[in-house]
């Protein structure tokens, strides 16, 4: 008897954890899609195509330029659909080659470059780069030694390149010198990529610093922080006054309350909105914060709490001589920290984690909270899956840590007050 | 029905606005969706959620707390990052496609929810996922509260796991249970985010929903004399549903 029931409990256990496993996967897939460099997780696409000479010439004009010979020719490469960039060398003195521009690139996530040239035998290959600063520095890769084809890459060490700030790179170029003496070289160039390194931060840099998610998440945390602070103070100054005060209403006053808890926000969005427009608080922080600055839910289950504290303590205050106020501060706050601990962390993750208000509230772009910012991204770059999960992992890893640190507080609160719905 | 909430100009129309709300065929068809919606969910939400607290609630059990916190994950995670992250795994070569092509079946090459007969169970099913640790823990509180002796008692007179469940188990948890279907219910009837993130209403308000709706109409159309009648319509839906269950709920506890 005894060990069949051991036996069932490991299978239970087992089951279970391949159901959490489960359950996890689309949180590990997330985490997982947003530090791979670019493409999606099935169809890895880890490289970053420095120039595709497949496009219009004219168009590539502005992607680069030739270096040495003063202009380049786009040629067939293999067939007539591949396309690659002729470059002709006239004499040994000299560099030939193109720079391809890239903006202000970090290259330390890069991992190596590589390319398809055809060269003269002899020839010498340089990689070069130039910073925003407009400094250069280049270092010899290799000697090519024949006339085909052949697929090179090149290892990026940074450390080798003195002069230049590989942090904000803006050109990258591609050199060739032909060998001594000769006249009329041509090299053929193609498929000029670089590969980033996998695990890659740059999806969340960019996410963060071009697509203004750093403001996001400002204002996200800057209203959740306050509308905390808000519920925290005065829900407890409300849930106090129910808790130990007599006055005439008050049943039907807290009646009240806990009925506008079973009106769903929806319901009032619209006239919430109008209120807000005559104020003239539409896209301001006051439209996020005031209106969430103290909620019924708080009230009900900050009274719960204080209800149950002793008399004795605030009666032995009164009896010295402490007023309202002294026994709120002095007494109550401290004695209901459990409970405000409770209320403030899911408050926290409530406000932080709302869609509808804050769409309905802002129409500014500085003024979104993360999950605007993220839904907006979101319509706006529909496949571009690494940033996409990086910007998601943005918004979500806050009230993840959050939860990992504060689960006892969290799960006490959603049993005690699931009344919340 | 021409009041914009942007010029203070307004006539009153009466009940003008709830007879245009049941003769629109999108408010109609999001009404339909909106309960199909909650139909399907809550039931499934729910059952996944008992069964997995029964399971967890099994005797010597080590490591709950990763189990229950494992679980509960999803439902602190706002519902933008979720809809993001199965956006990605509905995606024409995201998870599901590949899986499904692996195990040999036949997937079609676009995303499961441009088409409008999976675009909508689609979404219930990511919300099932998302909800489930929620009422998990709950209904695991629940559970907490029968008495150990019960248990005890009946397996020393030699009653099966199924019976205790039946018999003891269910009777317990009856009100945690009702409690917890009226929540989901009320919670699936608001459904908003998980629509405007994945699929804005389309295709074809396919996934149209009451909320959402209301959104559109006050908020892109700017009707919101039409979009304040909605938004009562779904008070009153609200409200049926609440006495309904707490109706039922009375009768059942003593």
């Amino acid at each position: 008897m005894k060990k069949k029931t051991g036996v069932q409990r490991i299978w239970i256990f087992v089951l279970l954890m391949v159901l959490l496993v489960i359950s996890l996967m689309p949180l590990f897939m997330m985490i997982f899609t947003s530090i791979i460099p670019q493409g999606d997780l099935f169809h890895l696409i880890k490289e970053n195509t420095l120039i595709e000479f497949e496009s219009n010439p004219v168009f590539l004009k502005t992607k680069m330029r030739a270096v040495g010979a003063r202009t380049f020719e786009i040629v067939p490469v293999d067939s007539e659909a591949n396309k690659g960039v002729k470059v002709i060398a006239a004499n040994s003195e000299a560099d030939y080659g193109i720079t391809a521009f890239t903006g202000n690139k970090d290259t330390n996530l890069v991992k190596y470059v590589s390319l398809l040239i055809k060269a003269p035998a002899g020839s010498t290959l340089f990689l070069g780069l130039k910073d925003i600063n407009d400094n250069e520095d280049q270092i010899e890769i290799q000697k090519i030694e024949n006339n085909e084809f052949n697929q090179i890459t090149i290892p990026y060490e940074p450390d080798k390149f003195e002069k230049v700030e590989t942090e904000h790179i803006s050109q990258i170029k591609v050199l060739v010198r032909i060998p001594e003496g000769m006249e009329n070289g041509e090299i053929i160039m193609d498929d000029i990529k670089t590969k980033l390194k996998f695990p890659t931060f740059a999806n969340f840099i960019d996410v963060w610093q071009e697509q203004d998610f750093a403001r996001y998440i400002f204002n996200s945390g800057f209203v959740s922080v306050c509308v905390v602070l808000g519920n925290l103070i005065f829900c407890t100054m409300v849930a106090y006054a129910f808790a130990r005060k007599q006055f005439r209403g008050k049943e039907f006053l807290f009646m009240l309350v806990l009925s506008t808890m079973m009106i769903p926000p929806q319901v009032t969005i619209i006239p919430v909105f109008m209120l807000m427009k005559s104020f003239g608080w539409i896209d301001t922080y006051m439209a996020l914060i005031i209106p969430s600055l103290v909620t019924p839910f708080g009230i009900f289950f900050m009274r719960q709490y204080i209800e149950q504290l002793p008399h004795a303590l605030d009666e032995a205050a009164y009896v010295d001589g402490a007023n309202d106020f002294q026994i709120f501060t002095r007494i109550i706050m401290p004695l209901s920290s459990p409970a405000m601990a409770v209320l403030g962390i899911n408050t926290f993750i409530s406000v932080w984690n709302d869609l509808f208000y804050p769409l309905v509230m802002t129409n500014s772009k500085g003024m979104r909270t993360v999950q605007v910012g993220l839904a907006m991204f979101q319509k706006l770059n529909q496949t571009d899956w690494p940033r996409m999960m990086a910007a998601s992992s943005i918004a979500g890893i806050p009230v993840i840590i959050i939860f990992l640190i504060f689960q006892r507080q969290i799960i006490a609160g959603l049993v005690e007050g699931g009344v919340k719905g | 029905m021409d009041y914009s909430g942007l010029n203070p100009q307004m006539n009153f129309i009466g009940f003008d606005n709830y007879i245009k709300a049941f003769q629109d065929e999108i408010f109609l068809k999001a009404l339909g969706n909106t309960m199909i919606f909650v139909i399907g969910t809550v039931p499934i939400t729910t059952g996944i959620a008992l069964l997995l607290a029964l399971l967890l609630n099994s005797r010597n059990l080590r490591s709950k707390g990763i189990f229950k916190a494992g679980f509960f994950l999803p439902s602190v995670i706002s519902m933008v990052v979720i809809s993001t992250m199965w956006i990605y795994l509905y995606s024409s070569n995201g998870l599901f496609n590949t899986v499904g092509s692996l195990l040999g079946f036949k997937m079609e090459s676009r995303s499961w929810l441009a088409s409008p007969d999976t675009a909508l169970p689609s979404i219930m099913i990511m919300d099932i996922w998302a909800a489930f640790g929620y009422y998990l823990i709950l209904i695991y509180a629940g559970l907490q509260n029968v008495p150990e002796q019960l248990y005890e008692a009946a397996r020393i007179d030699g009653a099966t796991p199924t019976q205790i469940a039946l018999k003891i188990t269910l009777p317990y948890i009856k009100p945690t249970l009702f409690f917890v279907i009226s929540i989901n219910t009320i919670r699936s009837f608001q459904v908003f985010s998980e629509i405007y993130t994945m699929t804005g209403g389309g295709p074809r308000n396919s996934t149209q929903t009451i909320v959402h709706y209301l959104y559109q109409v006050g908020f892109s159309k700017f009707e919101m004399g039409y979009g304040t009648s909605i938004s009562y319509i779904l008070l009153v839906l609200i409200m049926i549903v609440t006495f309904i269950q707490r109706y039922l709920l009375r009768s059942d506890s003593v």
